[in-house]
């Protein structure tokens, strides 16, 4: 499938380089952090989660909540609350956590809860230029799933609920896991 | 892309090779240096070094190291004059074998780094081998000396030659030996029989004979070099069959035989791997093997060489087997009143297996991470030679313990602490000779390392019999420089004297050779070693010596912890570190400039409230009426940690946090409890470094953001 080369690539091709553009269409995971819609390629996506118990690490940058034990392995989880500057929710039951893999090290990014796989079309994907240069580095794009069907992973009537959700909230923001992920160095 | 991992494993793998390849080169130089030193022979040595190079040749060309394979080709051009005897093995030879193998250590290291231009000058080194490499003049030949069969002296190839002659003129008896073997058993009665030749005596060649081949067995002929007598080396063969005879000097005047130039001979040896079809051919087929060429194919050892973080990778299933064992106990033990009593019976027999079976995998993989320290004891000869070379100092190095093993982090993390000590030692400790002659002691300096194992941890000790350090002079730098005052340091015994070594700031170069002690950077080893939760002490007597102690876990990966509740949170610390836990009634803190400090049996202890310490929010519940002060202590530094409960003792698997959370300070890691609750575990020696000397990196507070 073509998102699963997403992954490995950098961020200037998602950004609209030829390669993309043959591939055509590509998956995005869409999930709600606070009011606004945002959306991460598939491909980088491990795992959604539930909320394991949280460790507090004292003196972590801000944006870290803690961290997790997944099977075994001490994860850090990322508050994209706080990263993405919105005001979320507080940790309930759709709360999940998106297991990212990008780079040198997987990590958690907690969101407040999981929509759906959005199948994009180059023509329903704008680049972050339209916005400005105040854009923050996280955001590559804005999709715009009107255009196409959307596929919802589950069927029936829990599928339209969703379609519904999604349809409100109809602009997703489209993420660069590698920008979202990096670590400023202070060395 | 697959393609590019796929060269990246290959790689990996060649670097790996090669790595092992230039530690066995550095141990064989090692022994040559030291033969060298006794006068011994070292004929074998110098092959192993050879055949090394040799491999480390063909390895850099099969990859495409070209600066690596011009070193190794270097280094066995002179190898091979060395083996054949056309220059002699003299210590600045040694110098620049040593010089080499360091060089290919650092080629390596460079090719680790994928295109980093190396600094490594092999012009220059080509030059240094050239002046050394001028071939002895031809001497007397020895050879005409003796009753040698000049057919025989036709075939000998060129270091064949090379070894009779030297065994000669070093008076050594050569004989000759004359056997003969059944063709359909030649193969292993060969190899039998040179394995006893090889325990008494040095075989210089055997060859298929010229005559007395035919039928269905075949004449062999060595010649032996060997100081032993006919009859021992007789007995010692086990063959009654075989004919043996002593090579005699010829009566002098008698007429010589001319030999021809012996590397126009041609070479011709018989293999003893090789079926040998009939006598004939078996002469007439060239040796086109060189040396080492019996070795290249197969390894020499059953060893697996592992990428450390695989076995991580297992440690960390194995610690979620353990979770899963605890639960299953839990239920098998909630069966126990449900099930009739001979299924739970099984169900706990299952159970008892399961847990029995997952401690042998849990011993078995800490095992795997298990190496002998001789592989770090090496490292350091190595230095040790460099080093009192660079000085001009005598120092001869006593090793004992060197199978002694510890996990291969540790060994790893402690080379340079290690390394440290050792510079050190000679550097400031070891007097040149003269100086050590004038106040009688021998010429030669012991650098002593002795390890071993003492419960859960192992010991190093590294004593040298220098001039040791003053404690006075200690003192008195250390008041200058500003790290005590005049009055506290009148008040310091000698052990604490001693202990400002450590201090950071203390030891400069200036301090150093004010002090012609040691302490270079030895805050750094300190820092080092109490990283992996060992303490360094040192000890030291003026003119006597300087001992310096390293203690160390055996395992980073399995430790002891103590678990304690700190507003609400749970927190482990390692055990090593804590000397006691007490229960203090909170008004028993009193304040001494601003800090709060304990009185504990008539001294002062300092205190540090974990919970304000670390910024934890306050939990809705009061704090207990009561104080639980965990008492930790890091080398001769103590600090009190306030908690609020104390949790129990448990033994731990420390998992290391996220590269993103890398440069927090105060926590070295974290363990999974097997509830899915990860529990931090406190980095004692940075807590206490920031509480009392107030210091810590900018970063720790600031946080990465």
């Amino acid at each position: 499938m073509s998102g699963d080369r997403l992954a490995s690539v950098a961020p200037g091709v998602l950004r609209g380089s030829s390669r993309v553009e043959q591939a055509g269409v590509r998956e995005f995971l869409a999930f709600m952090v606070g009011s606004e819609c945002y959306a991460l390629p598939l491909s980088c996506v491990r795992e959604i989660m539930r909320v394991p118990p949280i460790a507090e690490v004292p003196r972590a940058p801000a944006d870290v909540l803690g961290i997790i034990s997944v099977r075994g392995k001490v994860t850090t989880l990322l508050d994209l609350r706080k990263k993405l500057d919105v005001q979320g929710t507080p940790i309930g039951g759709r709360t999940r956590v998106l297991l990212v893999d990008q780079g040198e090290e997987t990590m958690g990014l907690l969101c407040d809860r999981v929509l759906q796989v959005h199948r994009l079309g180059e023509d329903e994907v704008e680049l972050a230029s339209v916005l400005g240069n105040e854009t923050s580095s996280y955001v590559m794009g804005i999709g715009r799933p009107g255009q196409r069907k959307a596929q919802g992973p589950k069927s029936g009537s829990k599928r339209e609920a969703r379609q519904a959700a999604a349809n409100a909230h109809d602009i997703l923001i489209l993420l660069d896991p590698i920008a979202l992920l990096k670590r400023q160095s202070h060395a | 892309m697959a393609q590019g991992k796929e060269g990246d494993k290959v790689r990996e793998e060649f670097l790996a090779e090669a790595q092992e390849l230039i530690e066995t080169l550095s141990r064989d130089l090692l022994l040559l240096d030291e033969s060298q030193r006794r006068g011994q022979r070292s004929a074998e040595t110098l092959n192993d070094l050879f055949r090394g190079v040799h491999t480390l040749k063909g390895l850099s060309g099969m990859f495409g190291f070209e600066r690596l394979g011009r070193l190794s080709h270097l280094l066995e051009d002179l190898l091979e004059n060395l083996r054949l005897g056309r220059i002699d093995l003299s210590q600045p030879v040694l110098d620049v074998l040593f010089e080499g193998v360091e060089g290919f250590a650092r080629l390596l290291a460079e090719a680790g780094e994928t295109g980093e231009p190396t600094k490594v000058d092999i012009d220059g080194f080509a030059d240094r081998m050239r002046t050394l490499a001028r071939v002895k003049a031809p001497t007397h030949n020895v050879l005409e000396d003796f009753e040698l069969d000049p057919n025989m002296l036709g075939v000998l190839t060129e270091y064949e030659e090379h070894r009779l002659r030297t065994s000669l003129e070093e008076g050594f008896s050569v004989f000759r030996l004359r056997v003969r073997l059944a063709l359909d058993v030649i193969d292993t009665a060969l190899d039998q029989l040179k394995e006893r030749v090889k325990a008494i005596a040095e075989i210089l060649t055997y060859l298929p004979s010229m005559d007395g081949t035919g039928g269905d067995a075949i004449e062999i002929e060595m010649l032996l070099a060997t100081r032993k007598t006919e009859s021992e080396l007789r007995s010692a063969l086990g063959r009654p069959d075989a004919a043996l005879s002593l090579v005699l000097r010829r009566a002098s005047g008698a007429p010589r035989t001319s030999i021809k130039a012996p590397s126009q001979a041609p070479q011709r040896r018989l293999k003893s791997s090789a079926p040998v079809p009939a006598a004939s051919s078996a002469l007439q087929r060239t040796a086109e093997a060189g040396p080492g060429s019996d070795h290249s194919l197969r390894s020499l050892t059953s060893v697996v060489r592992v990428d450390i973080r695989k076995l991580d990778n297992l440690m960390n299933v194995v610690g979620e087997l353990g979770t899963v064992r605890a639960a299953l106990g839990r239920f098998v033990e909630k069966l126990r009143t449900g099930v009739d009593q001979t299924l739970w019976n099984e169900a706990h027999r299952i159970q008892r297996a399961f847990s029995r079976h997952l401690s042998e995998v849990q011993e078995g993989v800490l095992d795997i991470r298990m190496v002998p320290l001789a592989q770090l004891f090496d490292k350091v000869a190595v230095i040790v030679r460099q080093v009192a070379r660079e000085q001009k100092k005598e120092v001869r190095l006593l090793i004992t313990g060197a199978d002694t093993e510890v996990d291969k982090l540790i060994a790893e993390e402690l080379a340079d602490p290690m390394m440290h000590i050792v510079r050190n030692a000679i550097d400031h400790g070891v007097e040149i000779p003269d100086a050590r002659t004038g106040v009688g002691k021998p010429n030669v300096a012991t650098l002593a390392i002795n390890a071993y194992q003492k419960g859960n941890h192992v010991v190093i000790e590294l004593s040298d019999d220098g001039r040791g350090i003053d404690t006075a002079l200690i003192r008195e730098a250390a008041v200058r420089k500003g790290i005590l005052t005049e009055h506290a340091a009148s008040d310091l015994s000698r052990d604490e004297l001693l202990g400002v070594v450590f201090l950071p700031g203390f030891s400069t170069a200036t301090t150093v050779t004010e002090l012609s002690g040691r302490g270079v950077g030895m805050d750094v080893v300190k820092t080092n070693i109490t990283r992996l939760g060992g303490a360094v002490e040192l000890d030291s007597e003026v003119g006597v010596g300087t001992k310096v102690t390293i203690t160390l876990p055996i395992t980073l990966a399995i430790i002891s912890a103590l678990l304690f509740e700190v507003r609400g949170r749970l927190l482990a610390i390692p055990l090593a570190v804590v000397q006691e836990a007490l229960r203090m009634p909170r008004d028993a803190v009193r304040t001494v400039e601003g800090r709060e400090v304990l009185t504990l049996r008539g001294t002062t202890l300092p205190l540090c409230r974990l919970g304000e310490h670390f910024g934890f929010s306050e939990p809705g519940e009061a704090a207990p009426r009561d104080l639980y002060v965990v008492v930790i202590s890091v080398g001769n530094k103590r600090l009190g940690l306030c908690v609020d409960r104390l949790s129990g003792q448990q033994d731990i698997v420390i998992k290391g946090l996220g590269r993103s959370l890398s440069q927090v300070h105060g926590v070295s890691g974290a363990t999974d409890l097997g509830d899915q609750r990860l529990v931090l575990v406190l980095d004692a020696a940075s807590i206490i470094e920031e509480v009392l000397l107030g210091r810590s990196s900018p970063l720790a507070l600031g946080g990465l953001q």
